[in-house]
């Protein structure tokens, strides 16, 4: 603006015609030294701010600087002076002046002085409008000044940081008795509540978070105005001034006075430097002035980091200090007055943790040394009960975290206490964000503090990482309720959680975080004690958090080769609903621009393709997909070069399908074993997984084979959770179905052989099902009550989906014996199973099964098809 | 002076983006938009839950050119967006009256 001073000097006057017009004139030219002399503070401030002089003492010499100018001013009104006092406000009123901000300056006068008012004014103003410096002036009695401070609650804050300048002390003092007496004393509890009011709702304002991408200095949560609000109700309430008064009076320890008092000097000159920067009065940290910031702050770019994303974890870092330090004090002056939440819902939560006037405790501290996991239940408790912890509490949690040793991280108590938080919480959010604050959660997991405050310099991140990864999880939780079809699919919600939490781990060196984080999530998730497919689940959900939103952007979704390829990475329905929700998750996490409607909608036709292809598998029967023949044709010599010579098997029986759904070695497994048919009707081979029992079938086609398989199936208690039936040309049927025992988790306990005997007696005819069945299920039969949620009975038939068969989906609700049935009534119409899905999931069953007529053709007939949904709809509703 | 807008499928938009550079056309406008022709919006089941996509994700492009030049951009469009599929999107070529730019005040093929 006005910094080029010496050009500048001759057409001074044209520029103060231009900005105050006619009055300008009024004055004498040889004011013009003293102008020049305000213009020059800056830069001398500038040379000051350079020389390493600190925030505080800048500020501090600029206040004295515009002083010794405002003084000599009215020195020079000599006797029209008397009966006036000039008068400090606010910020100037502090010694706080910021290179271009307002110097809040009152004229408080005597009514008998009012005759020489305009004379003083004049003088007084007119050289500091001349210098181009923003003035709010007033010009008040005493009498003016009281009722003004009744309706205008910021003028009465202003008065606390009232500092008589020049002029009659009297009249000074006679201002802040009458100002003490009406407003302060006996007025504590209301100054306190309009604080509050005021500090709500610019929180609301401003965004209730300290780690938006462009923090506002002044304003948003650990700005000035947080520091102020907590120096003028310390003095208002408590008549302290400054932060030693507060450590002297117990309300700070050294630490905390310390650490606010740096982060206030930081903001300081931060919003010192971004005066010079912009040029004006600007208190937001605007993106395109950040890098600017950076390098005026000394911050250097490497190689994995860039100096904002440096200079912006510090600024994060002391916005944090000043919102924690001041949330505290408020809450502990809301106690004192009494203002806290009633003792309503008092209770002990657990032993050690109790809620006390809608607050959480620790009742006995010293419990600690022998109980550390109390620290996480505190927040555990926050959590599920969504009340707050106590500040005092959380003070104690903060100097107590030596107390998470090595030990503490591998005991799986307190990993289950964690991992409760974090996915079975009502309000998880919470319970993180005090964690964090406390500095438990980075001490619990040492990887996190990597990316505390850690900013990201794009448009696109509006938090630092480590707000943005709790603020995933509150996506989580609010996505438990909008998606909630896609929540069902997932079984490991912990490990869905906790990929929310760490999929950004890796961040702060580089690209590959996604990598890298995946490795980091390895370690964590071992120390936790995670069993080894959930590991395996959450390294797949870090590594592949980013292939989702890049894929429905970039990639064809009509392309059922690339949807097949993107089906083979996420290999199960699970899977893929979990890493869907954490997409979904991440991106309404980030920012504003990374997630819109539209997005959503490219996100969703990307999961519902890949989880259709993924329910039905390869059987979308599409003969355009050369890929499929090629690799059953590359299938078919990789058998024959395992077969042994003499074997006279004919590859060409094989079904494309079969062949692409094992590996060779198996194949040739089962060729072998088919050779045993000549011996034995049915080949059981059966193995233990680690949650279900899988089970090969090898026999001889026969009508109602399927069927007889499901009946045997239920008379040993065997619920049936996936099959796939495969028929060689030559009439050899190969079936792998997964089962899982309705009375028994131990392996051992099942009667293998009794099974396998059964299964011979029914492929021959020689074992009665029916009668057996309906024995055997009787006593359960009365036990089916109503009290369970019943999915609607319901059939469909699709002939769409597949080019070769008819597909039936079967919705019902399970009980034993069902599958049986419904087989038995397809084999009753002559229906030939060729492969069937088995979903059962908790007690709803949507049982899929590919058919053909019994002339091998697709189920056409709408007659039949009545008919067949009826026959079907029987077995598959409540009785 | 034409207006030409195109609806193309979002994944295309870097191919159509870079044909359109290549043949020297530097300035467009993009908007994110759903809507739907002849392909349909549809209806999914997906294990029982019901997934109603009435309008289809599109990208809508816009780009103001000299009249001699509309045939060579419609047939880049053409060919970069181009995939056979039901849903490849269309082209329309609307008349401009007058450009004016903003800065200089400069007017038609100037301002362009």
């Amino acid at each position: 603006m006005d910094v080029a001073l010496n050009e500048n000097l001759p057409t001074t006057t044209q520029f103060n015609e231009g900005i105050i017009g006619q009055s300008s004139m009024l004055h004498k030219l040889d004011d013009q030294q003293k102008i020049y002399g305000l213009r020059a503070r800056r830069e001398a401030l500038d040379a000051l701010w350079k020389q390493g002089v600190s925030g505080n003492a800048v500020l501090k010499q600029h206040s004295e600087f515009i002083d010794h100018h405002i003084k000599k001013s009215f020195d020079e009104c000599t006797e029209s002076g008397h009966g006036f006092a000039l008068v400090a406000l606010g910020g100037y009123g502090r010694k706080e002046l910021f290179p271009f901000s307002d110097i809040d300056l009152m004229v408080l006068y005597e009514r008998k002085a009012k005759k020489n008012l305009q004379k003083v004014v004049d003088a007084i103003l007119y050289p500091l409008w001349d210098a181009g410096l923003e003035v709010g002036h007033a010009v008040r009695t005493v009498k003016n000044c009281l009722a003004d401070a009744k309706t205008d609650f910021f003028f009465q804050v202003a008065m606390l940081d009232a500092r008589l300048l020049a002029g009659s002390q009297p009249l000074f003092d006679e201002l802040i008795k009458k100002y003490t007496q009406k407003f302060i004393e006996g007025h504590r509890p209301e100054f306190l509540q309009e604080m509050l009011q005021y500090r709500t709702k610019r929180h609301t304002d401003y965004g209730n978070h300290t780690y938006l991408l462009e923090p506002h200095i002044k304003e948003s949560r650990g700005g000035f105005r947080d520091y102020q609000a907590m120096m003028w109700t310390a003095q208002f309430i408590f008549g302290l001034h400054g932060l030693g008064d507060l450590k002297q009076a117990g309300i700070l320890n050294k630490e905390e006075l310390q650490s606010l008092e740096d982060a206030h000097d930081y903001l300081v000159r931060i919003r010192n430097r971004l005066h010079y920067v912009c040029g004006r009065k600007n208190d937001q940290l605007f993106f395109e002035h950040q890098e600017e910031m950076a390098q005026a702050f000394g911050f250097k770019n490497d190689k994995s980091r860039l100096a904002v994303e440096y200079f912006m974890r510090e600024v994060y870092g002391h916005l944090r200090e000043i919102r924690v330090g001041t949330d505290l004090f408020f809450e502990h002056v809301t106690e004192v007055l009494g203002h806290a939440p009633s003792a309503k819902g008092d209770k002990e939560l657990e032993p050690g943790i109790e809620v006390r006037h809608g607050r959480i405790h620790l009742t006995t501290p010293n419990l600690l040394d022998s109980k550390p996991l109390l620290l996480m239940r505190l927040f555990a408790q926050s959590a599920r009960s969504g009340v707050p912890i106590h500040h005092r509490t959380q003070k104690i949690v903060s100097s107590n975290l030596d107390l998470i040793t090595e030990k503490q991280r591998h005991s799986r108590r307190m990993a289950n206490s964690f991992l409760t938080l974090l996915a079975d919480s009502s309000n998880p959010l919470l319970g993180l964000s005090s964690m964090l604050e406390t500095g438990l959660l980075s001490v619990y997991i040492p990887e996190f503090s990597k990316v505390e405050s850690l900013a990201q310099h794009d448009i696109y991140h509006v938090y630092t990482v480590d707000r943005h990864l709790l603020q995933v999880i509150a996506e989580l939780q609010k996505l438990r309720q909008e998606e909630s079809a896609v929540f069902s699919v997932v079984e490991e919600e912990h490990i869905l959680f906790l990929a929310g939490l760490l999929h950004d781990i890796g961040k702060g060196f580089g690209s590959g975080h996604a990598e890298r984080g995946a490795d980091l999530g390895r370690i964590i998730g071992g120390r936790m004690g995670l069993a080894d497919d959930e590991l395996e689940s959450l390294v797949f959900l870090i590594r592949n958090h980013l292939f989702l939103s890049h894929t429905a952007l970039r990639r064809d979704l009509e392309d059922e080769e690339f949807i097949m390829r993107c089906a083979e990475r996420v290999q199960t329905p699970k899977r893929l609903a979990m890493l869907y929700l954490l997409t979904t998750a991440d991106a309404r996490a980030t920012g504003p621009s990374v997630w819109n409607e539209w997005k959503a909608a490219l996100l969703q036709e990307l999961y519902l393709k890949i989880a259709l292809l993924l329910e039905r598998s390869d059987l979308s029967a599409n003969d355009q997909d050369k890929g499929k023949e090629l690799g059953a044709r590359w299938m078919q010599e990789k058998v024959s070069e395992l077969l042994p010579e003499n074997s006279d098997m004919d590859l060409d029986l094989l079904p494309e399908d079969y062949l692409l759904n094992f590996a060779p070695e198996i194949i040739v497994e089962h060729i072998k074993q088919s050779q045993y048919l000549v011996e034995k009707d049915v080949l059981l081979f059966h193995e233990e997984h680690q949650e279900s029992w899988s089970l090969l079938l090898v026999t001889k086609d026969k009508p109602g084979l399927l069927a007889k398989i499901f009946g045997v199936l239920a008379l040993h208690n065997l619920n049936v959770l996936a099959a796939q039936i495969f028929t060689w040309g030559d009439g050899t049927v190969v079936d792998t179905i997964e089962v899982s025992s309705a009375i028994s988790l131990n392996y051992r306990d099942q009667n293998w052989h009794g099974l396998e005997q059964d299964l011979e007696m029914a492929v021959n005819q020689r074992l009665g099902l029916e009668h057996r069945l309906h024995n055997k299920l009787a006593p359960l039969r009365k036990t089916i009550g109503g009290t369970e949620k019943r999915l609607d009975a319901k059939i469909e038939i699709d002939n769409q989906s597949s080019e070769i068969y008819s597909i039936i989906e079967a919705y019902g609700h399970d009980r034993v014996g069902m599958l049986y049935e419904i087989t038995r009534i397809l084999s009753d119409f002559g229906i030939n199973i060729f492969r069937a899905r088995i979903g059962s999931r908790a007690d709803q069953v949507v049982d899929v099964f590919y058919v053909l007529d019994y002339d091998g053709k697709k189920i056409k007939n709408r007659e039949f098809q009545k008919e067949l949904r009826q026959g079907l709809l029987f077995a598959v509703a409540d009785e | 002076m034409k207006k030409i807008e195109a609806i193309i499928k979002p994944f295309k938009l870097d191919d159509v983006k870079e044909a359109l550079n290549g043949i020297g056309i530097k300035g467009m406008t993009i908007s994110e938009v759903k809507g739907y022709g002849r392909q349909k919006g549809h209806k999914e089941i997906y294990r029982g839950a019901e997934y109603i996509v009435d309008f289809i994700p599109k990208v809508k492009m816009e780009i103001i050119v000299d009249a001699t030049q509309v045939d060579e951009i419609i047939e880049t469009i053409s060919k970069a967006a181009h995939t056979g599929k039901i849903g490849d999107g269309k082209i329309f070529v609307l008349p401009i009256e007058e450009v004016i730019r903003v800065r200089t005040g400069e007017k038609g093929k100037e301002a362009i």
